[in-house]
């Protein structure tokens, strides 16, 4: 099962896709847990956004699989069959993917669904979070133009594969697709 | 406590005087610090935050704002504007402005009875408990 979870800043969709994977693993007895970081550790800002997770997720049981690119080698090398995988976040993934030396640039929008596919073959279940950038105008800047245009198509992509899409609104799951 | 939030200019002010009549609303754009705390009714809570964060010591008076509401006026019915679903802003300032909406808005959501989300004037209960 792949669940989608979405919603804006500071709008607790962490939270609620961390109770939802402990939700449904707990729901099935067993299996690896895994907690997927995408984040690239750059800066004061993003440290303390990690060590707030971090925080989060302590004694939860999570096996932390560092991941900046490549979501379909890191699933083959790291995860177990039958086991349960939260994705943080696809927003971090994506701008790895198109920004990182070792990243796919143009083959963004590919390798992470490609990534994601690989990923639900071995595990059970899937919770990837995302989030919505899209209801702004991106001002003159054409490279976050861009962003918002492939972060899109991936998110459009997400959706179509998964089988659940939760918006949190404010801590408040409002169901998109069910 | 009760929340009535959307996006900017979706009619959320009209929406609330239809649904909760006679309350006097307090605009979050010009209003003292601490009347909030005795008011009815809040519209553009949003600006009263961001107004916050500027002030000297506002991040800490920001960190205890829903603490303080929910203790001292829990009746309260908040109108604000859901503004963490851009781009992320390139200013530090604002990164920091959103979150912290964000998550003051998730817990007196937490706390509300009732949360409408307002689209195109068109309100939708997105929380509902027993009154």
């Amino acid at each position: 099962m792949f669940y989608l979870v979405t919603g804006g800043s500071g709008s607790g969709k962490s939270a609620y896709a961390e109770e939802l994977i402990l939700r449904l693993r707990a729901g099935c007895g067993d299996g690896d847990l895994y907690y997927i970081a995408t984040m690239d550790p750059v800066g004061g800002e993003t440290m303390r956004k990690i060590e707030a997770h971090r925080r989060m997720r302590a004694g939860k049981g999570f096996q932390t699989i560092e991941c900046r690119t490549g979501l379909a080698e890191c699933a083959r090398e790291h995860c177990r069959k039958g086991s349960f995988a939260l994705v943080e976040c696809l927003s971090n993934l994506t701008a790895n993917e198109l920004y990182r030396e070792d990243g796919a640039k143009e083959g963004t929008h590919d390798a992470i669904l490609r990534g994601m596919e690989a990923l639900l073959s071995v595990c059970r279940t899937v919770v990837a979070v995302t989030n919505d950038v899209s209801r702004e105008l991106p001002g003159d800047s054409r490279e976050m133009l861009r962003f918002q245009r492939v972060f899109g198509q991936i998110n459009a992509s997400m959706a179509r594969m998964a089988d659940c899409v939760t918006e949190v609104v404010y801590g408040i799951p409002v169901e998109v697709k069910g | 406590m009760k929340m009535v939030i959307g996006g900017a200019f979706q009619g959320k002010l009209k929406w609330a005087k239809e649904r909760y009549p006679g309350v006097e609303w307090l605009d979050g754009r010009t209003c003292r610090p601490e009347e909030i705390f005795s008011c009815r009714g809040i519209c553009s809570f949003h600006e009263y935050i961001r107004r916050l964060l500027v002030r000297e010591g506002g991040k800490e008076a920001a960190s205890k704002l829903a603490g303080d509401l929910i203790s001292r006026n829990p009746e309260i019915i908040i109108i604000t504007d859901e503004i963490g679903c851009g781009l992320v802003p390139i200013d530090p300032f604002d990164r920091m402005y959103r979150e912290t909406v964000g998550r003051i808005c998730t817990k007196l959501a937490g706390f509300s009875v009732r949360v409408d989300r307002i689209i195109m004037g068109v309100g939708a209960a997105i929380k509902e408990t027993e009154e």
